[in-house]
């Protein structure tokens, strides 16, 4: 049984490892990554997403940036790994619609005891910010009308490294630490080409383009607290400004752009044998970036999740604990002056690969949500997997 | 569960493809690029034009031309040397069975003689004549005045137009019966062009009738002969021609004022070409950008060289089309001999312009383009850090290609050149 559950958690890592090698680009998954610095991706594991968390104060294990005070409890060294694909059905009012797919890693993480407490390496998403659009329209180039054609791609994302130390206080408390760098690019690239595909005008094509690097830092501090049936926490991020930084090539120049303080708190509590309920709430208001775009508007980047887990539950003769959640989080950029908020409803399931002694070595967490994020003119509806792997012991 | 882990991970995996998402709205791109086009004279962009020829021979061009007193002025004659005759033939002997035969008996022939009847002026019958030149000549060098014109070797005819020569036949070329025109040959004319060792051997062929121009395509010649196996059958044999050239009066004398591309020997012009990096004082611009604007290579979309055709002088008016080049000229100081980097334009047939441009039509404009030329000449430098060039050699994709050339209006005339530029300047691109 221990080989064969040893042999389990191998493939299981060595396939997680091909699905993410397979697929590196992290793309696109809202249409929204067009107004503003783009859509937030919080890093989360798939546990969290079933149970509508934001985040922070689950009960158990569990490796996020966003609950520094967590990585106390994890004991053993631990390494986590998240990918999550989505799939995106999106209308216009009066206007098109259509779908497009993508995927995204956004948690990565390892975890090792050290002086007494828990050190921690994290590389967790942040802003997604590709999209593409293209504008046809017409010149006269001294011989009549000429097709022209503007193709704009962005290309790009802001990611975060994290640092962290975690030391249990005691049987029931926990504080951490966590200091977060920014990193990322942003590619833009506007081309005019002249002529149809059927009339290649001998025009060149016009391109002008810029490419900055994304830098900042963040300070996370947290805590958490094993009170009898409940489990609280909270953490507080505190980042510097973005900065995005101009190559040597590029015309456009470097700019800042004001961050909010994140305050999250999340608690779960275990209401019936095998039952735990599960609350959380991020508060960031972005509208201090607002004063720094050029284009769309930044608000309120706040809302709340909440989940239930049955720990009963068993699949294939192992522990497969089920989860359930709801999720109402606000997007912090608009096209327009407008609130947009995404809302989602998950549902999830964990599955114990290897166990020994009552320590999990190491564990799938599958959810699937349904989502809608939507404005006064654009709606979409996402379906979004997501499937992290937790090892322990190594 | 092995299984069903990797099952789990495949279906994540096939719906990884990567899509971006295309934003709904303009709002989403950055600020538009301006197109717009700019036409620079002469005086701002190019300097020090010059017309050089003789590159080449006309021997190159591989056809012959003919003319007599065409528009008033050209004479030309197409000389070529004769091959060597077939010494051995298969044939039936008397029994019927083909063999070799090694010994001919060559007693008679025709020199055949085939015209380009698209690029001849002639459209009535014309008289030909053919010769056999009786002076050494040199087929790369011959001219009109002179037979040999190499380096330390300059000999002129004694008779201006290829020397005097033995009259070989007449006949008459009707191009309303085809492209070919057969002189008759007795055997001692055939035996006398069996010498290839002989550098005064060879035929001439004129036209007697005046105001028109042939073009020669080709000329070989059919020798009747009789096989020892069989010497009841004659069979005939072809000697092609080598060596064939044309030589012609008078040769036309660089143009005063003006572009030449063409002929043969060929004439190239060149100029020096220089991209203005301060774009001001042109209304149409300055409408739509903020003047002085100082110029990118980026901002540059097609840049071309804008010649105005004139007609070229009548004896050597095209009758075809005409391809132009256009190549940097690696060492202006070097002219005649500077070597030439490779070819601006795209098409390896060049810049195709049709012959009624430099007659019936002139004042077509042409434009060459030159787009990455001319973003390397404002840059400084080319793709691989090179200085690049500053004068241009305009000349014809194939050189030579035909005693016909182009004509184009030069510096201070009405239709001088002009530079087209295609602009597209755009702001650049920021942060959101």
């Amino acid at each position: 049984m221990t080989t064969f559950s040893t042999t389990t958690t191998r493939v299981a890592a060595a396939a997680l490892l091909m699905l993410g090698v397979g697929a590196l680009p992290a793309h696109a998954q809202s249409l929204f990554n067009a107004a503003g610095l783009g859509t937030p991706v919080e890093a989360l594991d798939g546990r969290a997403r079933a149970m509508g968390s934001v985040g922070i104060g689950l009960a158990g294990r569990s490796m996020m940036p966003t609950d520094p005070g967590a990585l106390a409890r994890l004991g053993i060294s631990t390494g986590v790994m998240a990918a999550s694909p989505s799939w995106v059905d999106y209308s216009e009012v009066g206007n098109r619609s259509g779908s497009f797919q993508g995927n995204r890693f956004p948690l990565m993480g390892i975890g090792y005891p050290v002086l007494g407490g828990m050190a921690s390496i994290q590389i967790g998403s942040f802003l997604d910010q590709s999209y593409e659009v293209t504008r046809i329209g017409e010149t006269d180039l001294g011989d009549g009308p000429v097709r022209t054609s503007d193709a704009f791609v962005q290309d790009g994302a802001v990611s975060n490294l994290n640092l962290g130390f975690a030391r249990a206080l005691g049987e029931r408390y926990s504080a951490g630490l966590t200091i977060g760098r920014y990193a990322g690019s942003l590619d833009r690239t506007l081309e005019r080409t002249y002529g149809d595909e059927t009339d290649a005008a001998n025009v060149d094509t016009y391109i002008e383009s810029g490419v900055w690097s994304w830098t900042g830092w963040s300070l996370t501090a947290g805590g958490s607290a094993d009170l009898e049936n409940v489990r609280v926490a909270a953490s507080v991020q505190i980042p510097t400004q973005l900065t995005g930084t101009a190559s040597q090539e590029t015309r456009g120049s470097d700019r800042s752009f004001s961050l909010p303080v994140q305050y999250r708190i999340g608690a779960t509590a275990s209401v019936g044998p095998s039952v735990l309920v599960h609350g959380s709430a991020v508060l960031a208001d972005w509208s201090d970036t607002q004063g720094a775009l050029n284009a769309g508007f930044a608000g309120s980047g706040s809302g709340f999740g909440l989940g239930v887990e049955l720990s009963r539950a068993r699949l294939l003769g192992k522990d497969a604990p089920l989860r359930f959640g709801f999720r109402r989080v606000g997007l912090p950029f608009a096209f327009e002056d407008e609130a947009i908020t995404e809302r989602t409803f998950s549902g999830g399931f964990g599955l114990v690969l290897n166990e020994t002694a009552g320590i999990v070595l190491a564990g799938l967490d599958l959810s699937i949500e349904r989502g809608l994020r939507s404005s006064a003119n654009l709606t979409e509806n996402f379906w979004r997997a997501t499937l992290s792997l937790l090892t322990s012991g190594f | 569960m092995a299984i069903a882990a990797l099952g789990l991970v495949s279906v994540f995996g096939a719906g990884c493809e990567e899509q971006t998402p295309v934003a709904l709205d303009d709002e989403a791109l950055p600020g538009a690029p301006i197109s717009v086009t700019v036409l620079i004279p002469w005086s701002e962009f190019a300097s020090n034009l010059e017309v050089f020829g003789g590159y080449g021979s006309a021997e190159d061009i591989g056809r012959g031309v003919l003319a007599e007193d065409f528009a008033g002025t050209l004479d030309a004659r197409t000389l070529m040397r004769i091959g060597s005759y077939p010494r051995v033939a298969t044939v039936q002997d008397t029994t019927g069975a083909s063999r070799p035969d090694s010994t001919l008996t060559i007693f008679g022939g025709r020199f055949v003689a085939f015209f380009d009847t698209i690029e001849s002026t002639n459209a009535a019958p014309v008289t030909l004549a053919l010769g056999a030149t009786s002076e050494e000549w040199d087929e790369t060098t011959a001219s009109w005045d002179f037979a040999v014109d190499t380096i330390n070797d300059q000999r002129p005819w004694t008779e201006p137009g290829g020397g005097p020569v033995v009259p070989v036949a007449q006949a008459v070329w009707d191009p309303a019966a085809g492209d070919t025109v057969v002189f008759a040959l007795d055997s001692a004319q055939v035996a006398a062009w069996a010498d290839t060792t002989d550098l005064s051997v060879g035929a001439r062929i004129d036209i007697l009738d005046t105001g028109e121009r042939l073009a020669l395509r080709r000329a070989l010649v059919r020798l009747d002969a009789r096989p020892s196996s069989n010497p009841d059958t004659i069979i005939e044999l072809s000697a092609v021609t080598r060596g064939s050239t044309f030589i012609y009066s008078p040769f036309p004398q660089p143009p005063p004022d003006g572009v030449r591309i063409g002929g043969a020997p060929s004439w190239r012009t060149i100029l020096d070409v220089g991209i203005p990096a301060i774009i001001d004082g042109i209304p149409d611009f300055c409408a739509v950008v903020s003047c002085p604007h100082t110029l990118t290579p980026g901002e540059i979309s097609y840049a071309a060289l804008v010649l105005t055709s004139r007609a070229t002088e009548a004896a050597f008016q095209p009758t075809d089309s005409i391809r132009l080049d256009v190549r940097p000229v690696l060492n202006r100081a070097a002219m005649p001999k500077s070597p030439l980097g490779t070819s601006l334009i795209v098409s390896p047939f060049g810049r195709s312009v049709g012959p009624d441009a430099f007659g019936s039509a002139p004042g077509f404009e042409i434009e060459i383009p030159f787009t990455g030329f001319a973003r390397d000449r404002l840059r400084g430098t080319d793709a691989s850090g090179n200085p690049t060039p500053e004068t241009l050699a305009l000349l014809s994709v194939v050189e030579p290609f035909s005693i016909t050339f182009a004509s184009f209006e030069g510096p201070q005339s009405a239709g001088e050149p002009y530079l087209k530029l295609v602009l597209t300047i755009g702001p650049p691109v920021e942060l959101p």
